[in-house]
């Protein structure tokens, strides 16, 4: 009997979830949100990831190096994954300083189905995620940043990622998303939907290309000089490592800044550079 | 008499003790040895032992079974048979099913290659298995008790005089080993050391020249479809061992065939023959194939399948 449960065991390990459709995308997130994959157990992940400033339209152009002189935001994180199936990350980023700086983030992502041949056509990833500003409370009581209780430097994020791989290249993913905020402006609001899409072909097996768009939805009286998130990005995978190269018209990081806090226009050229390094590390 | 060890039987015929000599099994000790072999790690005293290796167990590079049906041949054409008979993977290691019986170690170019490391190991499978653990598998040295517990595993698992193609013969001398002359004793002992593997060859071969290459020509397509399942993809599907998730899908095949006459890691004909380094931040390295574990003729075969999946003519 123990003999059978071993081999089970033996089995269950080596060749179990064989049919589990993998790489779906490149990496756990697309572009700056998400994706429905997670990091492998006993992995270690420690990420570096840059935007820079505006390639072309008024702040950028060749005085500014087409944007490569500012850093619109900057963020560490280490990211880990406890099952197959449960990550958690813990990150700091700069900020964009529209309209927060120095931002602590964490986060919690369950992969609740993977899709299999066959048997399950998607997958499906919840995430639950939050920042927290420790930038210093502006004097001024008219502004966002001024911060009356500690709960005013804190927004939330809860999403549900829905994946499917068509054949051996082409991905895509649905992210119905709320973010809610504890603190707004007086033409903002505090709890907010949106739907994000993203798309990732796979070129060869270590380079692909990723598109990702989230919709906010709101009134149309408030947040009206919002923009909506787009990126492009170029990934590339090696043994450990991967890079993503992208162009995006947001500046922040975390749903709760790029989702509610986009103001650049791709159309007036406010577009960045922007990459991402991740290494893992198995524990 | 089939069903005494071979050790036993040896040491009836007055032959020496081996140097790891085990005088009976304790079961609980060989079931940590179990643990630790098949995950790393085991349960002692109520809590989870610290893993030998965060990268890999033994059993990735080593079956715990029997691996060929004549266990005195060192032919990877029928250790590939037999794996694909019995469902066993196709792996860089000799098994460990055996191994106590076992007298020398990191043979042939081992010794060539690595030198002093393994000068300890050569003669010792306490010590060649500590060598395993520390840098073949990048862990640790393994405390007392888990080499305790390993070498009653494999003490579990040694050699039965039944598992030997002793003839009829040699099989009554030693029903009546009592009545056997000194000369008639070694005969015997030469006999049955004859019908296993006391130390398994090991051939580094270097990377094959391009123009030795036959680039999957004549290769067994569906030979290479058995190495490339219970070799490449026991490790690498979904990401097992390593971070290169492989499959036998299209992307697969023409990463592999893109790089087939290169002389990098993505080349079959380096891979397969030097694996990887372990080096900082990145352990987790590739094993190679010894001359004895993968032919060279089996390396055509496998890239006649890579050939198949890439769709190429």
């Amino acid at each position: 009997m123990k003999k059978i449960l071993l081999i089970a065991a033996v089995s269950m390990t080596t060749l179990g979830f064989a049919q589990e459709v993998q790489e779906t995308f490149n990496g756990t997130r697309v572009i700056n949100g998400h994706s429905t994959e997670t990091l492998e157990a006993r992995i270690l992940q420690f990420r570096i990831e840059h935007r820079f400033g505006d390639m072309a339209g008024a702040n950028g152009g060749v005085q500014q190096f087409f944007g490569f002189d500012q850093a619109a935001d900057i963020r560490f994180a280490f990211e880990y994954g406890i099952t197959k199936d449960l990550m958690v990350g813990l990150g700091r980023s700069k900020g964009t300083g529209a309209p927060y700086r120095s931002l602590v983030d964490m986060f919690v992502k369950y992969k609740i189905l993977a899709q299999e041949k066959g048997k399950m056509p998607v997958s499906l990833t919840v995430l639950g995620s939050g920042t927290a500003t420790y930038m210093q409370a502006s004097s001024d009581l008219t502004q966002v940043t001024s911060f009356p209780e500690f709960a005013h430097r804190l927004a939330y994020n809860s999403q549900l990622l829905v994946s499917r791989k068509f054949g051996e290249s082409v991905s895509a993913q649905l992210m119905p998303t709320y973010v809610h905020r504890n603190f707004v402006d007086i033409d903002d609001v505090n709890g907010m939907f949106a739907i994000g899409g993203a798309l990732h072909c796979k070129i060869t097996k270590t380079i692909g290309l990723s598109a990702e768009y989230y919709h906010a939805i709101h009134d149309s009286g408030v947040r009206t000089t919002n923009t909506n998130s787009l990126g492009f990005a170029f990934e590339w995978i090696t043994n450990g490592h991967t890079f993503k190269l992208n162009v995006t018209n947001s500046r922040g990081f975390n749903e709760t800044q790029f989702i509610p806090y986009t103001y650049s226009s791709w159309k007036d050229g406010e577009f960045r550079l922007g990459f991402t390094i991740s290494r893992n590390f198995k524990l | 008499m089939s069903i005494i060890s071979v050790e036993e039987a040896l040491f009836r015929l007055g032959d020496e003790k081996l140097n790891h000599s085990i005088t009976e099994i304790d079961l609980e000790k060989a079931k940590i040895g179990q643990d630790l072999i098949y995950f790393g790690r085991t349960v002692r005293d109520g809590k989870k032992s610290k893993r030998i290796s965060s990268y890999f167990v033994c059993t990735d590079c080593h079956n715990m079974s029997k691996e060929f049906e004549d266990i005195t041949s060192q032919d990877p054409s029928e250790r590939l048979v037999y794996a694909k008979k019995n469902g066993l993977e196709f792996l860089p290691g000799s098994t460990l099913w055996g191994i106590y019986n076992r007298t020398s170690f990191y043979n042939d170019d081992y010794v060539r290659k690595y030198g002093d490391l393994v000068d300890d190991a050569r003669n010792s499978l306490e010590n060649s298995t500590q060598l395993c653990a520390k840098y073949c598998s990048s862990g640790r040295n393994l405390e007392d008790w888990e080499l305790e517990g390993i070498m009653h595993y494999f003490k579990k698992n040694q050699l039965m005089i039944k598992d030997l193609n002793l003839s009829e013969d040699n099989r009554s001398l030693l029903a009546s080993y009592q009545n056997l002359s000194d000369p008639e004793r070694t005969k015997l002992i030469s006999a049955i050391k004859a019908e296993y593997v006391e130390g398994y060859a090991a051939t580094f071969l270097e990377t094959m020249p391009r123009d030795k290459r036959k680039y999957g020509e004549g290769g067994d397509v569906e030979n290479g479809k058995t190495i490339y399942e219970k070799s490449c993809m026991y490790c690498h599907e979904n990401k097992r061992v390593t971070y290169l998730h492989l499959d036998q899908g299209k992307l697969s095949g023409k990463m592999f065939w893109r790089n087939i006459k290169s002389y990098n890691d993505r080349s079959l004909y380096q891979i397969i023959r030097h694996g990887t380094y372990s080096k900082a931040g990145r352990k987790q390295y590739m094993p190679h194939y010894t001359e004895e574990k993968m032919s060279d003729a089996q390396l055509n075969d496998l890239v006649a399948y890579i050939k198949l999946i890439a769709k190429k003519k």
